[in-house]
């Protein structure tokens, strides 16, 4: 097992501690909840295989299902982001860009890393929410559920890159 | 063949994309019935026990509080058992004490451990399990009125179904009334659920007190539920449907009692034996 491997495990369990005893309690004006654990997989290696994404993506959901009740809804949207993400990357790479690197505002530079994590959240969210509430009659509140939850995830998003910059 | 298998080897992540997406949906799924596997719920022991660490140091904010509760609620029981003990000797020579049926109603105690508010079916776990006598469709109340009804069991923990799910469904009364009716939660406001077709020739006031009807075997009969704020007509405008502000707030549930019947198995087979014959 190389030292990477056991560095994602570690910060697999931590980041599934910190998601379901704080950051999975709090709603924002009863509609927002952010999914910090979804920084984990946007700051995987560009190369990292499609399997291993998808590997990482079910686990994650279904350790927060676990303990958040909602059996198999996090795993499935969060395996569908696994699924997507390289297919964003690539959109953001281009050549004269080292092989390998860790997605982040310094290999992407800002615009191209916050819009690749945008859309991942956002396809993320759109698959938890629509199978949270199974319906998309009431499209409005769903909408509002999409929209702030992605927001407010960005906004850790963006302070977890800051404090990765400084160093 | 070589081609097919190269192909199959190429594309293997959509395979594993299908089968990963097929599991959730699965677990999904299966997390609708009662009685299905709990290992993926917080029943579980891992989840289980951490959550009850958690609420062990949760618990010592909310001593006060809670101390202040159970003292309110034994002085109520108190005086309720000095009023039945005086009732007690007034009857005591009569005939009629020695008819008294036994309790057919089993209780316990369980703390909760986790609670869900935000969702449209929320769930609540707690501290005792099949290994304390606790099973399915097992009735949940505290001192203020009744919380839920139990969903899963694991060894030591059990998921609660609370009010506050849209798939749940409790039978009521409306106090001083003989109308039964049902209550169901419609989401979004957190004190309030709705008890659906009231009978039209039954008189309801804004302030009646709702509780359990005991009829469906799970709850006793008058255990307290919420009272009527507004009446309005139905979607269809066959019956009524009262607006009902629960009297738990769920918001900050702790000390619980489980409440199982031992007659329940019989009077389900019972009934279901006549659905049977329809």
């Amino acid at each position: 097992m190389t030292s990477s491997t056991l560095i994602n495990i570690r910060n697999f369990i931590l980041l599934t501690f910190v998601q379901v005893l704080i950051f999975s309690h709090i709603h924002l004006f009863g509609y927002a909840t952010a999914y910090i654990y979804l920084i984990f997989l946007l700051k995987l290696p560009r190369h990292t295989s499609r399997n291993a994404l998808l590997m990482w993506g079910f686990l994650f959901g279904l350790a927060v299902d676990m303990f958040s009740n909602t059996p198999g809804i996090n795993a499935a949207a969060a395996t569908a982001m696994g699924f997507a993400r390289n297919a964003f990357l690539a959109t953001f790479t281009h050549k004269g860009m080292p092989e390998d690197f860790v997605p982040g505002a310094k290999s992407l530079k800002w615009g191209s890393y916050l819009i690749y994590s945008l859309m991942c959240i956002v396809l993320f969210y759109t698959i938890l929410f629509i199978l949270e509430l199974f319906t998309i009659s009431n499209i409005v509140p769903l909408l509002i559920s999409i929209a702030s939850s992605t927001l407010l995830t960005m906004l850790f998003v963006v302070v977890a890159e800051c404090f990765s910059f400084r160093k | 063949m070589q081609q097919i298998l190269n192909f199959l080897i190429k594309h293997n992540h959509w395979f594993l994309f299908i089968l990963l997406e097929g599991i959730s949906f699965v677990l999904l799924f299966s997390f609708n019935n009662y009685q299905s596997a709990s290992m993926f719920t917080s029943t579980n022991e891992v989840a289980g026990n951490i959550y009850s660490m958690i609420s062990d140091v949760d618990g010592y904010f909310t001593l006060n509080d809670e101390n202040q509760a159970l003292l309110e609620h034994n002085k109520e029981l108190i005086s309720e058992i000095e009023a039945l003990k005086e009732e007690l000797a007034t009857l005591k020579d009569s005939s009629a004490i020695a008819a008294f049926p036994d309790g057919k109603f089993r209780f316990n105690t369980a703390r909760a451990v986790n609670n869900s508010l935000n969702k449209l079916q929320n769930f609540i776990t707690i501290d005792k399990g099949e290994n304390d006598g606790i099973g399915s469709e097992m009735g949940v109340f505290n001192d203020k009125g009744v919380v839920g009804i139990i969903y899963q069991t694991s060894g030591n923990f059990s998921l609660v179904m609370p009010l506050l799910n849209s798939k749940s469904m409790l039978s009521c009364r409306v106090k001083g009334s003989n109308s039964f009716c049902t209550l169901r939660w419609h989401g979004e406001e957190l004190q309030y659920s709705y008890l659906i077709d009231l009978p039209r020739y039954a008189i309801f006031q804004q302030g009646d007190t709702v509780v359990t009807s005991g009829f469906s075997s799970i709850f006793p009969a008058d255990i307290p539920v919420g009272e009527i704020e507004r009446l309005e007509d139905s979607d269809d405008g066959m019956f009524y449907r009262a607006r009902v502000r629960l009297f738990v707030d769920f918001a900050s549930i702790d000390n619980v009692f489980v409440v199982g019947n031992d007659d329940k198995k019989e009077q389900d087979t019972l009934e279901q034996s006549i659905n049977k014959l329809k």
